[in-house]
């Protein structure tokens, strides 16, 4: 467990920078997009500049997992590796269910 | 996004997403329907999620093993419980969830001296246990996991919670990963964070092809949240363990009243 403790700690660290890098996008996205649509001019870039920011940030925590897993495929821990697959599995199951409602019904 | 920001400074301070506090106001104050509500409330729980943990990130809080082999069942839970959530009334689902919260409440208050930290630092962690440094003593102490199958089970039932409620499913995992599975209270509350994004992730995407959210409401909502956030991750890093369980436990017994009220 110590052995590893070093790279371990370097993950977190990048996790982090992922992070408050998808909650900045996302946020500035939200917030143009709510001035726009508070001040009732230009309803279509609101309604894209809105969404685009939902978009974002659903996809900074799947991103995350996608960072993880290259990190433990790197790292050489198998088990983590199969773990990390497992959830990106999950998470694929629900993009697709929503991608064929969005289909289905535009 | 006041209420917003109140929300995602609870939030933080707990680990929890904000949305227990969120969804009654959306709910019952704003008059929106509870499936808006509840998607809101998710899109919230990400923003909470990357924010604390991005907070957090760097001074060994977070459990990223466990958390990740923890997902593996929330997020599980969250995709199942779009089918189980459908078959269950409104009623039902908010009667069962002011039990919960109030024996939560109760484990929450029964155990507010318990230390779940080992201060010899020779003992071995385990794959799964950690180190850290304890503000409150000022060394560095070890705890390992203890009943990982509750842990996992735990994870499942809070991705169904989370999906079905638009909360993080923190409510239920903090408590019973402090209590039950020796993790220290800071590192429940900081992994359960950085889990609550996945696990609203593994449900939300549905929820907003369903149309459930409405891009304004959770825009103004989630801008609050992450304000609101940044001060209760400041006050968290500096509060006693203690006070934090005993605000968690009023918590959760005001949200168990406050359900209980909406259905009887």
């Amino acid at each position: 467990m110590n052995d590893d403790a070093p790279s371990l700690g370097r993950l977190e660290v990048r996790l982090g920078h992922l992070l408050v890098t998808g909650v900045i996008a996302s946020a500035i996205l939200l917030a143009i997009g709510l001035g726009f649509w508070l001040s009732g001019s230009h309803m279509t870039a609101a309604a894209w500049l809105l969404n685009a920011g939902l978009i974002v940030l659903m996809s900074t925590p799947i991103l995350r997992v996608l960072v993880s897993f290259a990190e433990y495929v790197a790292m050489k821990q198998w088990f983590f590796v199969g773990v990390t697959v497992l959830v990106l599995l999950e998470l694929t199951v629900t993009v697709l269910v929503a991608l064929h409602r969005l289909s289905a019904f535009p | 996004m006041a209420s917003g920001a109140i929300a995602g400074c609870l939030g933080a301070l707990l680990g929890l997403g904000g949305g227990v506090f969120l969804v009654p106001f959306l709910n019952a104050w704003f008059g929106l329907d509870f499936k808006t509500a509840a998607a809101i409330s998710l899109v919230t729980v990400i923003a909470t999620s990357s924010a604390v943990s991005a907070g957090t990130a760097g001074r060994n809080l977070i459990n990223l093993r466990l958390g990740m082999l923890l997902e593996v069942a929330s997020a599980a839970g969250g995709v199942a419980a779009g089918v189980t959530v459908a078959r269950l009334s409104d009623i039902t689902l908010e009667r069962g969830f002011a039990v919960v919260t109030a024996l939560i409440a109760v484990l929450m208050l029964t155990r507010l001296e318990r230390r779940n930290v080992i201060v010899d630092t020779t003992v071995d962690p385990g794959p799964l246990g950690g180190r850290l440094h304890d503000e409150e003593t000022g060394g560095e102490v070890v705890y390992r996991v203890r009943r990982l199958p509750v842990a996992l089970g735990t994870s499942f039932l809070a991705g169904n919670v989370s999906a079905a409620f638009g909360i993080g499913g923190g409510i239920l995992k903090v408590p019973v990963l402090n209590a039950w599975c020796g993790v220290p209270m800071r590192v429940s509350a900081a992994t359960s964070s950085l889990m609550i994004g996945v696990t609203a992730a593994a449900s939300l995407p549905i929820q907003y092809a369903n149309g459930y959210v409405n891009p304004p409401l959770a825009a103004a909502a989630v801008l609050g949240v992450l304000i609101g956030s940044r001060g209760g991750l400041w006050f968290g890093l500096r509060a006693r363990a203690k006070w934090l369980k005993l605000l968690m436990a009023m918590v959760l017994g005001l949200v168990s009243i406050i359900y209980l009220r909406k259905t009887l």
